[in-house]
């Protein structure tokens, strides 16, 4: 058997230690491991941003991530959104314009559209779509979806 | 699978010369969704994620500004240094994918693995870029034109990496347009064209076209660009340029288009880019 690598990282604010093999993604270890279900596995290609997840700051694929290479790496998934039992503003906003179908895309636009306006506090549509055109929703419900980050931009008070 | 880490770049070239086997990580954006599909199953691994300097954008000898290998389409995207002609790669660079993975994505890696349907091949090329190219002995600067060699090949030797990528001045007053055609936003280009433009007195004093995706490597012909300069901006044959670059053209059939409809479309992407070109040099004067 291969040896694995050990990997101190932080992940939703807790420190966590895996070992892993070098070719295991981090989308793997937050699933399999760190029973983190959140991030999905849609294509493990880059492709449909479902696993995206926050690493020191900015929305990155999971899927597209080594674990070995992230070593001291800030990780925060759809289950460190929330503070408190308090939803995020995007959460809120998506319930309220009933943005969440299958809910399969959902966490990863969470994360793509807090990072979004994190970096433009106001976005306009465009920028919008434009902020979370790399999540695909298979039940093509953009438009609530881009309702719900406008809103959450406004305060919640759209 | 090994996995290594190094700090600096003689250690990641020595651990590269060890094992013919072994692949660079960069950004990871196609190394690891290739490594998922199976496509490469590399028996060492090298992160270059540990060697200091190796991302970052900096202006050397004579305004040429050298951007690392290391270095995200996210900061590419968004470093207005890269103005007037040079806003193409700038350009080029904000038309890949979507946010999240510039944010992966890196200059080196993308030209390493040259597919040339991706977006800095034609940029780079248009631009006259030099490629930095470091091996276990020496570095060496290889112009992009000679870089992009084939299908997903390059000049690098074996045992040979990306450092850096070297983008020379443009004329002031120059300006750049890259147009891409693709199915949807954030896909890779049906067709790209990266232009750059300069003029006085209403005429042409300089022009540069590369075309991307239609071929192994970025199409461009310096002699054609050569006979257009001098003629005045309202009346350059920019489509006739167009037509001989689509007739130089190999493209591909594939599930974004047919090679048929490649070839046809070009003189329109260049013909559409030149007008964009010349729009943007009358919004400046």
């Amino acid at each position: 058997m291969r040896e694995g690598i050990e990997i101190a990282l932080r992940v939703n604010n807790a420190g966590r230690s895996v070992t892993v093999p070098a070719d295991e993604t981090l989308l793997e270890t937050l699933r399999e491991r760190l029973a983190l279900t959140g991030a999905k596995r849609g294509c493990n290609q880059g492709v449909c941003g479902a696993c995206t997840v926050s690493v020191d700051g900015r929305p990155m694929r999971a899927c597209l991530s080594l674990t070995a290479n992230c070593a001291g790496a800030e990780i925060v998934t759809i289950e460190g959104v929330a503070r408190d039992g308090m939803l995020g503003r995007i959460q809120m906003a998506l319930e309220q314009t009933g943005a969440v179908q299958c809910g399969f895309c959902t966490s990863g636009m969470v994360i793509a559209a807090e990072a979004l306006l994190r970096a433009n506090p106001q976005p306009s549509a465009a920028e919008v779509q434009a902020g979370i055109s790399g999540n695909l929703c298979r039940c093509s419900g953009y438009r609530t979806i881009v309702d719900a980050v406008l809103l959450a931009a406004a305060g919640g008070r759209g | 699978m090994e996995f290594h880490r190094p700090t600096d770049m003689s250690e990641a070239l020595r651990l590269l010369a060890s094992d013919p086997e072994a692949r660079l990580l960069a950004g990871g954006a196609s190394l690891v969704a290739m490594m998922n599909a199976r496509l490469v199953e590399p028996t060492t691994l090298i992160s270059l994620a540990g060697i200091e300097n190796l991302a970052g954008i900096t202006e050397i000898d004579g305004g040429v500004l050298r951007i690392g290998a290391m270095t995200r389409h996210r900061e590419t995207a968004s470093d207005m240094r890269l103005s007037g002609g040079r806003s193409v790669l700038r350009r080029a660079a904000g038309r890949i994918a979507n946010p999240v993975v510039r944010n992966m994505g890196t200059i080196g890696g993308s030209i390493a693995l040259a597919d040339p349907a991706a977006d800095y091949p034609a940029a780079l090329v248009c631009l006259d870029a030099e490629i930095v190219a470091a091996g276990p002995i020496s570095e060496r600067r290889i112009p992009a034109r000679e870089f992009f060699t084939g299908w997903y090949e390059t000049a690098l030797e074996p045992g040979e990496m990306v450092a850096a990528v070297l983008i020379p001045k443009t004329t002031a007053g120059s300006v750049g347009v890259y147009r891409k055609l693709a199915r949807v936003a954030g896909d890779f280009a049906i067709v790209s064209v990266a232009l750059r433009l300069a003029a006085q007195n209403g005429h042409c004093t300089e022009l540069q076209i590369a075309v991307g995706g239609s071929g192994p490597a970025p199409l461009r012909l310096p002699q054609f660009e050569e006979k257009l300069v001098g003629r005045p901006l309202d009346d350059l044959d920019a489509a006739a340029l167009g037509r001989a670059l689509a007739w130089i053209s190999d493209p591909v059939d594939d599930v974004r288009a047919s090679a048929d409809y490649r070839r046809r479309v070009i003189p329109r992407m260049v013909e559409d880019a030149y007008r964009r070109a010349v729009a943007r040099l009358g919004a400046k004067a």
